[in-house]
């Protein structure tokens, strides 16, 4: 069984039925998509197949077998971002950080397929997705930003740094 | 002052819209074991037999620890303060809610550790419970824990958190109408994205690595040592990056039970809470109960406040007697009232204990006092608004403590309200400061409370 996860392909090992979240976060190391409950409610785990969002939490890998999985590592890197990456940043749309991966990627794919600046539209899309930091205001103005194509002085916000937990080591 | 005005990037604004942040779930340790935790089915029972054996020796189990590994059993959140403990980090003689945790496991994955922990042998005797804070002080109440149904060691061993101010009798004697209401917020979880979740890795020389999604590092930091014995520099903690937390990650949830299992199987170890144990195990904003009886006058003045507060802590004190403590501070919330009589109890109850959630103890008493406020002008016909102003904190008035006021902010902030809501203000309500009281803004029953700013 193969997968083409943000454009690398990839054999995967995991027997057929192990939740497509788990074989990207244990198995292939690609840890944007959180398992936030893993019953399907809060957005955190969703990812794209083959472009449409989908909770990785809720699909057997076998499920889409072949496919290409994007995440939100894969829609654009730190140098290169992404209209609505450049968008979330520069409205705040991210605060803690742990829902922005999967509402991410359902602003992609709503703004990839056509998607207006209209907030209850936008509202209607990201419905499935918790976010307990923002209220939600700031998420949708991101979202209507890239869907309108603004753009955004990021000379500076594209410096920004990783925050990375450093390994252990014990020194 | 750069800063303030200014368009600032977030720091880690980018590596969090590319998926680049590193959460502790995230952190990847090779030879890292599962954990599952035995917890609690009943709300209130004795522990009667515990027997881990089956689980010990099943295959693929490195480590099982209760209350009998924990080197420091009792350690509370605040006992470097000098508040006594009273929560066994493993449940030993009796269990006080539903889900706490008395066993854990550490397996080589999620299913077989969830089997070990199946395979433990518990027998509880199961006793009432009580989940009403209005009936923990009846004669025949279920009895919830080992200091009584409230807390009892506040300063000079009193049962309550008491404010006594001016003469509180004089008030209602002496008032037109008298205003009661109660107030009844309910608990709230917190919800944060991120479920607990921590990572203990042991190193070759000697020491923890503890991956931690608190809040509270150097609590943390504590709250380990000294369960474990050890000293500080024993211990590792890597934090900062944390999924939500609105105050459920101040308790220190994870960090030592992982700490211990890694100690006894020699390995690095994960415990991620699943949503269910999220909602059901996690601590809670406390659900409050308030009772306020005010002495007014029937031009808008309130003359003296009495104030009943039951806090429900849940099944142990953790952080609830500092929360409370912060609540009588700000029982007449952003108004000045001279003549005080206030109660405040913590009270147990077999739930899940309570703690800190974005302004810990006084937005409950927020939401009283201004409720309250707005029942007064009703009660009275007055506008709420100048009710409000007429009462308002000013500069030489004394908070229920004894503060002295220098700068307080509620005069231009209800004014600024009134404003946004095209509410019209009389003009002497309109021009009002926060200058010191005089005239008419300064009536007999305000003059001794109040205090010089310059002392302070």
């Amino acid at each position: 069984m193969k997968l083409t996860v943000n454009g690398i392909e990839r054999e995967i090992e995991s027997p057929p039925l192990t939740p497509l979240l788990f074989v990207l976060r244990e198995e292939l190391e690609v840890t944007s998509p959180k398992a936030g409950c893993q019953q399907g409610g809060c957005g955190a785990c969703t990812v794209l197949v083959d472009g449409d969002p989908r909770r990785s939490c809720l699909t057997a890998v076998a499920a889409v077998a072949g496919a290409e999985i994007t995440t939100a590592e894969g829609i654009g890197a730190p140098e290169e971002l992404a209209p609505v990456q450049q968008a979330f940043t520069h409205h705040y749309a991210a605060q803690c950080g742990f829902c922005t991966a999967g509402m991410l990627v359902a602003a992609h794919a709503y703004v990839e397929g056509g998607g207006t600046d209209d907030r209850h539209a936008i509202s209607e899309a990201l419905a499935g997705h918790v976010c307990r930091c923002t209220g939600y205001v700031k998420i949708i103005d991101a979202v209507a930003a890239a869907a309108r194509g603004d753009s955004f002085d990021l000379a500076v916000t594209a410096e920004g740094q990783y925050t990375t937990m450093q390994s252990g080591g014990g020194s | 002052m750069k800063a303030v005005g200014a368009r600032l990037p977030r720091y880690d604004g980018v590596a969090h819209v590319t998926g680049r942040t590193v959460f502790v779930d995230d952190v990847r340790i090779p030879g890292t074991l599962w954990v599952k935790a035995l917890r609690s089915p009943a709300h209130h029972a004795d522990v009667k037999g515990l027997d881990v054996r089956k689980a010990e020796s099943a295959k693929g189990v490195h480590a099982v620890i209760t209350w009998k590994d924990v080197p420091l059993l009792e350690y509370g959140h605040l006992s470097a303060l000098g508040i006594p403990a009273d929560e066994p980090l493993l449940a030993k003689d009796d269990v006080r809610y539903k889900g706490q945790p008395i066993a854990l496991v550490a397996a080589e994955d999620e299913e077989t550790a969830l089997e070990a922990v199946e395979a433990i042998e518990l027998d509880l005797e199961e006793k009432p419970a009580l989940f009403d804070v209005r009936k923990a002080f009846d004669a025949d109440a279920p009895r919830v824990h080992h200091w009584g149904n409230w807390y009892p060691h506040f300063e000079a061993e009193m049962d309550r958190r008491q404010i006594r101010k001016g003469d509180v009798d004089r008030a209602f004697d002496e008032a037109d109408a008298i205003v009661q209401g109660v107030y009844r917020p309910a608990a709230i979880e917190h919800v944060p994205l991120e479920t607990q979740v921590c990572q203990v890795v042991p190193e070759p020389n000697g020491r923890l690595t503890i991956y931690s999604c608190t809040q509270a590092l150097y609590f943390s930091l504590g709250v380990v040592a000294a369960h474990l014995q050890v000293p500080l520099n024993k211990l590792k903690l890597v934090g900062g990056t944390v999924g939500g937390g609105f105050g459920g990650k101040v308790d220190t949830a994870t960090e030592t039970m992982c700490s211990l299992l890694a100690l006894k199987s020699g390995r690095p170890v994960k415990w991620r809470w699943t949503r269910e144990e999220e909602f059901l195990c996690s601590s809670t904003r406390a659900p409050w109960h308030m009772e306020i009886a005010d002495a007014v006058s029937k031009d808008g003045w309130i003359l003296g406040r009495k104030m009943l507060t039951l806090h429900d802590s849940g099944g142990y004190a953790r952080f609830s007697p500092y929360g409370l403590t912060k609540h009588s501070f700000h029982h007449t919330g952003a108004y000045t009232i001279p003549n005080l009589s206030f109660d405040g109890y913590v009270v147990f109850t077999n739930r899940v204990p309570t703690t800190a959630m974005r302004g810990f103890g006084v937005t409950s008493v927020s939401f009283a006092t201004e409720t309250h406020m707005s029942r007064i002008a009703d009660v009275l016909g007055l506008d709420p608004f100048e009710v409000r102003l007429r009462n308002a904190n000013r500069i030489g008035d004394t908070s229920p403590n004894g503060v002295v006021y220098t700068d307080p902010s509620t005069v231009p902030t209800i004014q600024a309200i009134a404003e946004h809501l095209g509410h019209e203000l009389s003009a002497d309500y309109r021009t009002m400061t926060n200058a010191k009281r005089e005239g008419e803004l300064l009536p007999e029953h305000l003059v001794a409370q109040l205090g010089n700013p310059e002392d302070h």
